[in-house]
């Protein structure tokens, strides 16, 4: 299957800072949902920054549908696109449910597309209509990342790239994150996903990809990357998965 | 009973002029962060171009106030290129934008002070020494209109705020910049179109400010700290309550300067920028402060 975004062999860090990925590289299918686990400091949530232009790209390459982004501003990748979810799950504290929704969709020009596209989205997501004129930052922590999320599908974007997106979550909330995912790729989105839970990444993903000291080490089927020894010992404890 | 009431419309109708005044240097912190020292001599600048106005061509000061506000955004524009811009990704923002906008402040006062002298200036319409009586109680006429205007400009920026494009982006700007630039919004553009307005609120404040209160370039000293109380009551940031701070300060200090004495009425502002500093840094409607 061709490739929607291939990253091939990127260098990138912090200002002037020593390099945090050495070589990354990764393929993203259209449709699926990626897993990219790893230790502290192995350069995940690096390496989505990279490819939303949050970061420089000291080398390599970075290549959306075979256009080259590497030196794009994170709107002009938006506008291609991408679409990035950040840990601290970017919402606007004392902006509306509705009226966070509007910012995801601020590159549309048009007023009423707008309009119906975050109508949709609140049919969608009945608890967001529930509370679509409540400030953002009063909701809980679930309730926040259904809506940071969930604001992501306006622009119906090609990718969606979620840097830790059960972070601080309780697990029951966390199975419905994944579940959003699932829905999310059903319908064509591609995810791309960043997760400290190894076992449960990989378990919801179509594919998985394990960085180490800024290096891609492992990349395949998350089926195959669960069942790998080095998987099983290095990030799981070595407990078999389920 | 009649002082009373007396003193309270004194005190809201300065108000008004006062949240005007803030509410510029309010936006310009909450979206770039800077705490503007120079707000106060753009605002004199602003009184400048209506007394020159008024007094060379006899063109009203409120007629004025849209030229004084187009002419100071202009100059914001300009400054932000020249000053701001190349220090945003600086590591030393805060401290460099601080010492940055005093100079300006010194400067702009140098300058002023070189074209137009220290002598005290007042632009002098018919309304200025005029006044409404109702009964025992006079509105004076000056003070009104321009409590009125600043009300108008305010809530017109209220609404641009709240529902046009740009006014979204701002606000988003303004919560959280990084977020706001991940979901397409061109920070930089922001930045300019948010400094501009910001000192085009000074330019039209000063329209207002140069027939309500007597001015000359050194004025701006003591309007820093009244501003800066007014921005730090309300929450840095927050132009809902610098407007409410304005309203109340203002009318605490009328109340002080009748009961108590003149020279206290602006100790009021001094005074009260302290306390809440030491009892409640982030003011009525801001953000706590992050622990170090």
């Amino acid at each position: 299957m061709t490739a929607l975004l291939e990253v091939t062999n990127i260098t990138a860090g912090y200002g002037d800072g020593p390099a945090i990925l050495d070589g990354a590289h990764l393929t993203v299918v259209p449709g699926k949902v990626h897993c990219i686990i790893g230790p502290n400091g192995a350069g995940k949530s690096t390496l989505l920054k990279a490819i939303c232009g949050m970061l420089k790209i000291r080398k390599g390459d970075v290549v959306l549908k075979g256009e080259r982004l590497n030196g794009l501003r994170p709107d002009q990748i938006l506008r291609k696109g991408i679409c990035f979810v950040p840990q601290e799950r970017a919402l606007f504290p004392k902006m509306t449910v509705r009226e966070n929704l509007r910012m995801g969709g601020f590159i549309l020009g048009n007023a009423k597309e707008l309009d119906r596209s975050v109508d949709a989205i609140l049919d969608r997501f009945p608890i967001l209509r529930e509370r679509a004129n409540q400030h953002a930052g009063t909701m809980s922590g679930g309730q926040q990342q259904t809506l940071a999320m969930a604001r992501t599908l306006i622009i119906r974007p090609d990718i969606v790239m979620l840097d830790e997106p059960s972070l601080g979550l309780a697990p029951k909330i966390v199975q419905e994150m994944f579940s959003i995912m699932k829905m999310m790729s059903e319908e064509g989105v591609t995810v791309l996903l960043v997760e400290q839970n190894a076992l449960m990444g990989l378990k919801n993903s179509d594919i998985g990809v394990v960085l180490d000291l800024g290096r891609t080490l492992i990349e395949g089927p998350a089926a195959d990357v669960l069942a790998d020894p080095r998987i099983q010992e290095l990030y799981l404890g070595g407990r078999k998965a389920a | 009973m009649a002082q009373f009431i007396q003193v309270l419309i004194l005190g809201l109708a300065l108000g008004g002029v006062i949240a005007l005044m803030g509410s510029g240097l309010s936006l310009v912190f909450g979206v770039m962060r800077i705490v503007n020292l120079a707000h106060p001599s753009l605002i004199i600048a602003g009184a400048y171009v209506a007394y020159w106005a008024f007094k060379l061509w006899g063109i009203d000061p409120i007629v004025m106030l849209p030229v004084a506000a187009l002419i100071l955004a202009g100059i914001g524009v300009l400054l932000y290129r020249l000053m701001f811009e190349k220090e945003a990704k600086s590591a030393r923002y805060s401290e460099m934008t601080v010492l940055l906008t005093f100079a300006l402040a010194m400067m702009v006062e140098g300058l002023l002070g070189a074209f137009f002298t220290n002598t005290q200036r007042v632009t002098s319409p018919d309304y200025a020494t005029d006044a409404f009586f109702l009964g025992d109680i006079f509105i004076p006429k000056g003070q009104l209109y321009a409590g009125i205007v600043s009300l108008v400009i305010i809530g017109a920026l209220a609404l641009f705020l709240k529902y046009s494009r740009m006014g979204y982006a701002i606000r988003a700007t303004t919560q959280n910049r990084d977020a706001a630039e991940l979901l397409g919004v061109n920070v930089n553009l922001v930045s300019v179109v948010a400094f501009a307005i910001g000192i085009g609120l000074a330019g039209a404040a000063g329209a207002l400010v140069s027939f309500v209160f007597s001015f000359f370039p050194a004025k701006q000293w003591e309007w820093i700290a009244m501003l800066m109380s007014v921005v730090v009551l309300g929450g840095m940031g927050s132009i809902l309550g610098t407007v409410v701070a304005a309203f109340s300060l203002s009318v605490i200090a009328a109340f002080v300067g009748t009961w108590v004495g003149a020279t206290w009425s602006t100790m009021t502002f001094f005074l009260a920028l302290f306390v809440i500093l030491l009892i409640r840094p982030e003011g009525l409607f801001g953000e706590k402060p992050e622990m170090a």
